[in-house]
């Protein structure tokens, strides 16, 4: 019996690139590295534009007490410009950009772990994890060390979350089928670090290659467990990934460590091998290019900082225009205004897609009542009165039908029979609640 | 957008000649497919077999009155719609539901000009006065049926299953016979001559379209199967008739006269089609039932005490109104929640 939760929806899976093992993407002519490439302060530029950098070098830096973890070069080359562009996620964001040079060299600074993981605790573990640039690479990009450190003592189970729900990507599953050990490896360290007895890998029934190759894998392993997730969205949402495997409810605000649990993707733990095994910081990451337009749908491991253009090019061309480009996946992703957007270290999938994919933009957006967004809501809130709220401009009301516990999975707005941007009203209350709340912070201060 | 960054990207944007611009929008960025279109076809879908019965049952001026009443129903919507300058939206067929449900909840021999009327009510008056789809507080088609009422003699005109009217002319000219509807035998106390199995398959007198409860039975199944409903509002509002009729029959043995109550009158059209009207129905699971229960209470208050022999209609129109506040009564517990409020206790 396959491990599930309530609410959600079932979507049409779309896992083109499913069979099409990891290829290395060669370094790219130029790659430009944003600063803000995890959640918390963004990294501070430390090369200048004429600086000769390897792979594996510092470029960004963030202070040892602030919330965040350096950014590295992933190309060797030279430094060619320090700029600034306004994304389309509405930041503006800092980017070095390199030229490569094409040879590929190491930084000295790269170099394997001297001492024993078995003598190694929290501290030291989530030390080399932020030197090494790790952070929560299935998508919101949170500094793995802090993960580390807040759960270290605390969690009593650790959980893989290889759910990978969102339809198109299919980058974990590669990474599960082709790098099982690191993937392990990463799985151990991380045990060690947080203190966790049991570990669970939590993977989606539609990838029984993967459920099958972990299996054997750990087939000796007491303590670390496959766990087989029903197919459906969104499975890979912490909160639904915790019910289901614990039965426990994790109301909004509260961490997964206040259940017990710590949660982290599959190709983070890979990573989190890597940087012991070989000193390797996150420099590069497996990356699915897949939608309608793509010729060749692929999983790719490409150095952070490539050009979505040059992936697409890489798996031969567009066979259809694309409209859209997606960073993520097609429910929850970044859609982006620049061709050339460079992958981040959260960039699980790029996703090409055209108009007859994205169908007629309504123009009128009605809610008939249906209710079908209440039914489907995965944190049972109340989005088609949320919305309502909103349009009326009635603030207060979005807050009590629950605006700021949605976590934005999209199953309102993809069921909605009358084509109601409903996330989006979300997220407009959402911003509007903060800032009325902010105001009402500071106008308290001046009394 | 950099000057050469869409070099690959040899979009034809659509929207302007300059435009190679890539879209940007808010996610999701993938959409089912069912559009309202898409559901009001499966309501037509799952009334039609009840409305051919009462087709086959009552005559081809079945057929006309149903066509009147479409064909007025989504005239009004466009003109209406087309004076307000909104969009006209004629095309989700919801205007065509409103128009094929008011027909079905009229008997045959009504003039012409009644499901003209009725139209406009419904259309102008309940719905695009209040805002158009998805904003009108009471159901079109049943407040409509309600206003018609003010034609008494009109309205009740039923005939036997069976005795076809055929005639095409404004007035029937049928020879309509007195005789009473099986429901309005039970209000006076008594179990109709009918038999269970005539009710069950609609070979009673009544509205076009209320009459056969197997074949609006099994609209309401496809309807559940497309997930286009729920079973909260038809169950609950139909169980809480069958309990309260077979706790305390009026006449004849409980089972019986429980059977007889559930089969008659616009019960199954009103529970399976009308109270779950999306605008006008909760959408909360809890607040759901609570309005069915509500409407099953209300039917058979006014089936028992009313000076009117028919309660559905009033009970959904009464209970329509009260969808707001049963929406914030059922509102789900969110996500989280009830484990919080467990551990403090």
């Amino acid at each position: 019996m396959a491990y599930t939760f309530r609410g959600g929806i079932h979507v049409n899976e779309y896992k083109l690139s499913s069979e099409s093992p990891i290829e290395l993407l060669p370094d790219p002519s130029e790659v430009r590295i944003s600063m803000n490439q995890h959640i918390g302060t963004p990294a501070v530029v430390c090369v200048n534009a004429g600086d000769k950098v390897e792979i594996g070098r510092v470029i960004g830096d963030v202070p040892k007490e602030a919330l965040g973890c350096p950014v590295h070069a992933s190309v060797s080359g030279t430094v060619k410009a320090i700029e600034s562009s306004l994304v389309s996620a509405g930041v503006t964001e800092t980017y070095v950009v390199i030229e490569s040079d094409g040879e590929g060299r190491l930084c000295d600074s790269v170099k394997p772990y001297g001492g024993s993981i078995l003598d190694a605790d929290a501290e030291k573990i989530a030390g080399v994890v932020r030197s090494a640039g790790i952070t929560g690479m299935g998508g919101a990009a949170f500094p793995t060390y802090a993960k580390i450190l807040s759960a270290a003592g605390k969690a009593e189970l650790l959980i893989v979350n290889c759910a990978e729900c969102e339809p198109f990507i299919t980058s974990d599953h590669r990474v599960l089928l082709e790098k099982s050990a690191a993937v392990i490896g990463g799985v151990k360290t991380l045990m060690k670090a947080v203190g966790s007895p049991r570990a669970y890998v939590a993977i989606e029934d539609n990838k029984p290659h993967a459920i099958k190759k972990m299996t054997e894998v750990l087939e000796n392993d007491s303590m670390i467990d496959v766990k087989i997730m029903k197919t459906k969205y969104p499975q890979g949402d912490e909160r639904q990934l915790i019910f289901a495997l614990t039965g426990r409810e994790l109301a909004a605000g509260k961490l997964p460590v206040d259940a017990g649990c710590v949660i982290f993707n599959a190709a983070t733990c890979a990573a989190v091998y890597e940087a012991f095994l070989d000193g390797t910081p996150l420099v590069r990451r497996v990356v699915t290019v897949s939608g309608d337009c793509v010729k060749e749908p692929k999983n790719l491991s490409v150095p952070i900082g490539t050009p979505a253009s040059a992936l697409a090019e890489y798996c031969g061309g567009f066979v259809k225009d694309p409209a859209k480009i997606v960073f993520g996946g097609p429910m929850m992703g970044l859609a982006q205004w620049d061709a050339d957007a460079p992958v981040k270290k959260n960039t699980s999938s790029i996703l090409f897609l055209s108009n007859e994919f994205l169908g007629k933009p309504s123009s009128s957006q009605t809610c008939i009542r249906c209710g079908r967004c209440v039914a489907n809501c995965p944190m049972r809130l109340m989005p088609a009165y949320i919305a309502q709220s909103v349009m009326r401009d009635d603030i207060k009301g979005a807050e009590r039908y629950g605006a700021m516990s949605c976590v934005e999975c999209g199953c309102c707005s993809y069921n909605c029979p009358g084509k109601v941007e409903i996330v989006q009203y979300i997220r407009t209350a959402k911003n509007r609640i903060r800032s009325e709340a902010a105001r009402s912070r500071s106008s308290a201060n001046d009394k | 957008m950099k000057k050469d960054s869409n070099k690959i990207s040899t979009s034809d944007g659509g929207m302007s000649a300059e435009a190679e611009l890539l879209q940007v929008s808010s996610s999701p960025h993938m959409k089912a497919r069912a559009s309202t279109r898409s559901i009001m076809i499966d309501v037509i879908i799952a009334l039609l077999p009840a409305y051919i019965w009462g087709i086959c049952v009552f005559g081809n001026r079945a057929l006309l009155i149903g066509a009147v009443s479409v064909i007025s129903c989504a005239a009004f919507e466009g003109i209406t719609q087309f004076i307000l300058r909104r969009p006209v939206t004629i095309s989700d067929f919801s205007a065509c539901v409103t128009g094929l449900l008011l027909a079905m909840n009229l008997p045959v021999t009504v003039p012409l000009w009644i499901p003209v009327v009725g139209a406009f009510f419904a259309i102008v008056v309940v719905k695009q006065l209040f805002g158009g789809i998805g904003k009108n507080i009471v159901n079109p088609a049943l407040a409509a049926r309600v206003f018609l009422f003010s034609w008494a003699s009109d309205m009740t005109g039923f005939v036997k299953a069976g005795d076809r009217v055929n005639s095409l002319a404004v007035n029937s000219g049928a020879d309509v016979t007195a005789s009473a509807t099986p429901l309005a035998s039970l209000n006076s106390g008594a179990l109709p001559s009918e038999t269970i199995s005539d009710m069950f398959v609609g070979n009673i007198s009544g509205s076009i379209g209320e009459v056969s409860a197997i074949l609006l039975l099994a609209g309401g199944i496809y309807l559940l199967f497309r997930k286009t409903i729920t079973w909260h509002i038809p169950v609950s509002f139909i169980g809480t008739v069958a309990v309260i009729t077979y706790l305390f029959p009026k006449a004849g043995d409980s089972f019986d006269f429980m059977l007889y109550e559930i089969f008659a009158g616009g019960l199954m059209l009103g529970a399976i089609f009308m109270a779950t009207d999306y605008a006008t129905s909760p959408l909360t699971s809890a607040g759901r039932v609570i309005y069915g229960v509500g409407c099953g209470v209300i039917t058979v208050s006014i089936r028992y005490f009313g000076g009117y022999a028919e309660g559905v209609s009033f009970a959904v129109l009464i209970m329509n109104l009260l969808t707001w506040y049963l929406d914030n009564l059922g509102m789900p517990k969110r996500f989280g929640e009830t484990v919080k409020k467990k551990k403090e206790s």
